[in-house]
């Protein structure tokens, strides 16, 4: 079949798809009459066999999720712009408060080894961490969070909000991935067992990871039996776990963090940590052709 | 970007993604059912597919690409995670095929062993020449979108289309 026949019978596909007749592209085209004819039949046998109209309620129904999504993010952007807009447009007011800020960190650092001469775990150097990739829907690294079952069954929910998720790539010097999940707040009553909750999919750089850091700014239960609410604390705002994996560009790589609420057995309270032998990456083939 | 500028620039993302839903909902439900096999669970990806390209709308960058072909490529991952989630790819049987018109018992039996039928056709394709048919045939995308999708020209996909549908033609046929 030559390229002006592929043209022709693109264009019928595309007439057959806007609901024109096999007959209607043949009077078109009577010169390939005889070669259209039993193609477009094929065409017309598969669309018939897969022909079918959605359910009017459930297209509404996404409709109305879509609409209410989109709200939700105004309601958001619109609580935000108030505040930023009144501060900016009082230059004297954000130049004051900005130099108090210096002023103030300037004397916490200066005096933090005399007041907290305790070790802490560094924070990567800013130097090393790459900027952070955006959201990609077609990204080559998934980030999925998972519960593994243990004292979940008190807890009626247990909203974990995550503010950030850092990667820490090997070599020499070290290297520094973070971003910010697209879904901040998971439920992981929810997450049981082999359920996942894709929190964020974008394109990160290739290359092997060994440590991965999920930053959490609060963590609210509430208790089955009593239905009262409990704040878990965290000893530090930040959860790793050390598992080599590795990311490339022609797979998607899928990380599922999974976490464990345990009931510590003192004053009815929990802690959260992570459960490394159920956290762990595997890939995909990539979905490009 | 000024705060302004950008809220502007994601409203009007948002208007538009809102009216591709009217323009696209059913298209992309097709296309997944055609993959999957399940209304219901078409219906269900689909609506999620729109819920997924709102919140990465801040990394949907037009340059040539349009909105409604990056649906087309968000609910084809939807699909591929659905499909590792079920394990397997769905093979459509007879006894599980649901047809949308109940009436006419004759015409159901019809259609699903020609959904059937079709089905062990198209698994004879090649990825490459399956993906073109699913998104041409049930998506209704032009060559030109579902070039994009597969990142490759018009041309090649006409070509690769042509060559689809023969052989389909042969394997729907030749017994």
């Amino acid at each position: 079949m030559g390229k002006a026949f592929n043209k022709i019978l693109d264009e019928c596909v595309d007439r057959l798809n806007r609901g024109e007749t096999i007959e209607d592209c043949l009077a078109t085209y009577p010169e390939h009459a005889e070669e259209l004819e039993p193609l477009l039949q094929v065409v017309f046998e598969a669309q018939k066999a897969y022909r079918f109209t959605p359910s009017p309620t459930a297209k509404m129904a996404g409709k109305k999720r879509l609409n209410a999504a989109i709200e939700t993010l105004e309601h958001r952007q619109k609580r935000r712009r108030p505040w930023s807009q009144w501060f900016m447009g009082r230059p004297r007011l954000w130049a004051t408060a900005a130099a108090v800020i210096l002023i103030a960190l300037i004397g916490y650092f200066g005096l933090r080894p005399i007041l907290f001469p305790v070790e802490t775990t560094p924070e990567p150097d800013s130097s090393l961490v790459t900027p952070s990739p955006q959201p990609n829907p077609e990204g080559n690294f998934v980030f999925l969070i998972s519960d593994e079952v243990n004292a979940i069954g008190d807890f009626e929910s247990l909203n974990v909000t995550i503010s950030k998720i850092g990667l820490q790539a090997a070599g020499e010097p070290e290297r520094w991935v973070e971003f910010i999940p697209e879904i901040t707040v998971v439920d992981l009553t929810q997450l049981q067992g082999d359920k996942a909750q894709e929190i964020w999919r974008g394109d990160v750089p290739e290359g092997q990871y060994y440590q991965v850091f999920i930053y959490v700014s609060e963590v609210i239960g509430k208790l089955s039996e009593t239905g009262e609410t409990v704040e878990i604390k965290l000893p530090s705002n930040k959860l790793h776990i050390s598992t080599p994996f590795q990311v490339t560009a022609d797979s998607v790589t899928m990380f599922t963090y999974d976490l464990t609420v345990l009931a510590t057995g003192k004053n009815g309270g929990y802690i959260l940590k992570p459960q490394i032998n159920q956290s762990g990456a595997h890939q995909n083939p990539s979905q490009d052709n | 970007m000024h705060a302004k500028q950008a809220s502007a620039k994601r409203k009007s993302k948002e208007a538009a993604l809102s009216a591709l839903y009217d323009e696209y909902y059913d298209k992309i439900v097709r296309y997944i059912f055609a993959k999957i096999g399940n209304h219901a669970e078409a219906e269900d990806l689909a609506g999620e597919a729109f819920l997924k390209a709102l919140h990465s709308l801040e990394s949907y960058k037009e340059r040539g690409f349009p909105m409604h072909a990056w649906l087309f490529k968000i609910a084809h991952n939807l699909i591929v995670d659905y499909l590792r989630r079920t394990s397997k790819r769905k093979i459509v049987s007879i006894e599980t095929v649901k047809v949308a018109d109940a009436s006419d018992p004759q015409a159901i039996t019809e259609i699903k062993m020609e959904r059937v039928r079709l089905a062990s056709a198209l698994d004879q394709l090649t990825p490459a020449q399956r993906q073109v048919i699913e998104l041409r045939f049930f998506g209704g995308l032009t060559s030109e979108d579902a070039g994009r999708i597969l990142n490759k020209r018009s041309g090649a996909v006409r070509e690769m289309q042509s060559a689809a549908i023969s052989r389909l033609r042969k394997l729907l046929h030749e017994k």
